[in-house]
């Protein structure tokens, strides 16, 4: 029963980057999972591994040059690393489906959009043409556009439309987990507002679970319900949406925290990380965020940080907590 | 008194396509005070960075003032704008593409300085540029380096130093910050609050971001389909919004608090096109609060309290407020 619960597991996920004379360690063992109708969100900066652990759970790392070095992802119970390409195309698009940033390089600008969200139907459930395309204007109308606008091509719609059709493409086969790479950063806000209160619902109706992908903490803030954060490669704190916003324990949290503006106080100035994020292709011993992190002493930068637990669900990678009597500056949110 | 630096009066900029006139900045007005920040928001399409562009005639406005320290810039002519350019700077969003691949960066902060004439000899520009490398924090060793080995926030401290190089009074920030990650956004912002400390600058910041424009500005002008729709000093903005658009663009930035909790207002549609525009409100088809007028004729932009200014009709009357 309880096993039933999680959908996606992702245990110990190793991917590199081999190139001819250096290897970029995207993602450094990270393990997570999702269960059924929830929403995790993923933050992090660019070049976190965000987007790769993302396309390793769809089997769809580029390869050359990357490499899965270890690791199991357990999708409904299937070991997906194990699948054969072709079991692997009936996963995707059925099982789970991917909108990706750009809504203006998704879509095929040949086809008309009715034709694209058919292609996922024909192929996954086994529609004939006109069923399809008859669904396809349904899902249309679902995301907010007119069906009849089926039979026309992407560039005739604008940016957010565009996104629209891309949801619908991913939402018609009913999959069970949407993975959704930054879904609108490049749209404006007000056309985010639409497209982010249109994905909730939708996820409300078809009790769907996601797997969000986004560098910006507000999104997380009103979409998801487990917050996973990643630096380097690593998961370096992982939490409820309260743990991480309430209570939250890295060091790196609490600096992503400390760089945002504050809306309530606009005078206040900004206290930003200082320096970068370390080259990917060397990548320190021990933690990764040392160099950058105002409570590091000279054992972080030799000793990879373990995890360390907060509860159940709470844990961050921080070896400071080493010491029991250790708390970062930034303040418990308590409601009263 | 009043030290005014800079004021737009009625700048217009229509371009001519298949469809007709698209009106890309339609009548607007705005005036900045010496040391002061102006920010510009507003969606893509409305005409925030054809302003930027105008005010510097990268773009050439098609009527309109633009007086800038006592000269009329729009009556310049061609040779006269580029000196006058040393006066005012811009700072473009795309760190990656706003620099030239094959000058290092001693290259690239120097090049303002000797098409300016304003320092000769080798030696001494080199020294120059160094100091400035030092004010916008890029490390000495880095000077013979090309933008490739860079990463977006050092490539943006670049373009920073390039503006200041010559010594500015005003800087046109043109989404300066929106291609960079969070950690590195916060950086670059505390250099440019510091910057203009320290060397009195003005700024015009043009940004979608409204919790960095809210942080950033003294005023803030909100702009929809070329129009100025709202402008009012960044707290009383914030505090009190009084376009129905303004009210429902505030409302859409999710903020990273859990105790924040609003109503959030959904506009239906998009932006829509600015060519042709009928005499009505621009904002009329997204509404969700209009009277008969709306439909009628444009509203004018009208002060409705001390510094606060609102094109809408409701608001006229007062019973939007």
């Amino acid at each position: 029963m309880e096993k039933n619960k999680i959908l996606l597991d992702v245990n110990h996920l190793t991917v590199n980057y081999e190139l001819e004379d250096e290897t970029v360690e995207a993602v450094r063992d990270v393990s997570l999972y999702i269960e059924r109708g929830k929403t995790l969100g993923l933050v992090g900066e660019t070049g976190a591994g965000k987007t790769t652990t993302a396309l390793a759970i769809l089997n769809l790392i580029p390869d050359p040059p990357g490499v899965i070095k270890s690791g199991k992802i357990t999708l409904d119970g299937e070991n997906v690393l194990e699948k054969s390409m072709k079991e692997m195309t009936h996963i995707r698009g059925k099982e789970v489906s991917m909108i990706f940033q750009d809504p203006m390089t998704s879509l095929n600008p040949v086809f008309t959009v009715g034709d694209q969200i058919a292609e996922a139907l024909m192929i996954h459930e086994k529609l004939d043409k006109s069923a399809a395309f008859k669904k396809a204007q349904e899902m249309l109308e679902i995301v907010g556009i007119p069906g009849e606008r089926a039979g026309e091509y992407p560039h005739q719609f604008s940016g957010g439309m565009k996104q629209r059709v891309v949801i619908a493409i991913a939402l018609a086969c009913n999959p069970q987990l949407l993975i959704a790479d930054e879904p609108t950063t490049a749209l404006d806000v007000t056309i985010q507002a639409q497209v982010l209160d249109l994905m909730k619902e939708l996820k409300k109706r078809y009790g769907m679970a996601m797997l969000l992908i986004t560098h910006d903490l507000g999104i997380i803030a009103e979409t998801c319900d487990y917050v996973a954060v990643m630096y380097a490669g690593q998961i370096i704190e992982r939490g409820t949406l309260e743990e991480i916003f309430n209570t939250a324990r890295h060091p790196y949290t609490e600096g992503l925290f400390n760089s945002l503006p504050n809306i309530a106080d606009r005078k206040e100035r900004l206290k930003p990380i200082p320096g970068l994020m370390p080259d990917p292709t060397k990548l320190p011993k021990g933690c990764a965020f040392a160099p950058r992190c105002p409570y590091a002493s000279a054992s972080c930068i030799e000793e990879m940080p373990e995890e360390v637990h907060f509860g159940g669900t709470h844990f961050c990678r921080c070896n400071a907590y080493k010491n029991p009597e250790f708390r970062i500056e930034r303040e418990d949110i308590v409601y009263e | 008194m009043s030290d005014t630096l800079l004021e737009v009066k009625n700048l217009k900029k229509y371009f001519k396509t298949s469809k007709g006139l698209l009106h890309a900045v339609d009548d607007v007005s705005f005036t900045i005070e010496r040391g002061k920040t102006l920010g510009i928001v507003g969606e893509s399409g409305c005409g925030k960075s054809t302003t930027g562009r105008c005010i510097m005639r990268l773009i050439e406005p098609t009527s309109g003032k633009i007086v800038f320290d006592g000269i009329d810039l729009a009556t310049l002519s061609n040779r006269q704008m580029r000196k006058a350019r040393k006066d005012i700077q811009i700072i473009f969003q795309d760190p990656f593409s706003s620099l030239d691949p094959r000058q290092t960066v001693l290259q690239a902060i120097a090049e303002p300085i000797i098409q300016n004439k304003l320092i000769k000899g080798t030696a001494a520009i080199e020294k120059r540029v160094l100091e400035l490398m030092e004010t916008v924090g890029l490390a000495e060793r880095l000077i013979n380096s090309y933008p490739h080995e860079l990463d977006g926030g050092r490539r943006q401290r670049i373009g920073i130093a390039r503006a200041l190089s010559v010594e500015p009074k005003l800087i046109i920030c043109d989404e300066p910050v929106s291609a960079l990650d969070v950690s590195i956004q916060a950086q670059i912002l505390n250099l440019l609050e510091d910057l203009q400390e320290k060397l009195g600058l003005t700024y015009i910041f043009i940004t979608h971001d409204l919790s960095v424009v809210n942080h950033f500005s003294d005023d803030i002008a909100v702009m929809y389909l070329g129009k100025m729709v709202e402008k009012a000093p960044a707290e009383e903005l914030f505090a009190n919004p009084m376009h129905p658009y303004t009210k429902a663009l505030l409302s859409a930035i999710p903020v990273p608090d859990l105790r924040y909790k609003q109503e959030r207002i959904l506009l239906k549609g998009e932006i829509t096109s600015p060519v042709n525009l009928p005499d009505q409100c621009r904002f009329f088809k997204r509404c969700y609060s209009t009277c008969a007028k709306c439909k009628g004729k444009e509203p004018e932009l009208l002060e409705v309290r001390p510094n606060h200014f609102v094109a809408c009709h409701l608001c006229e009357v007062g019973t939007n407020a």
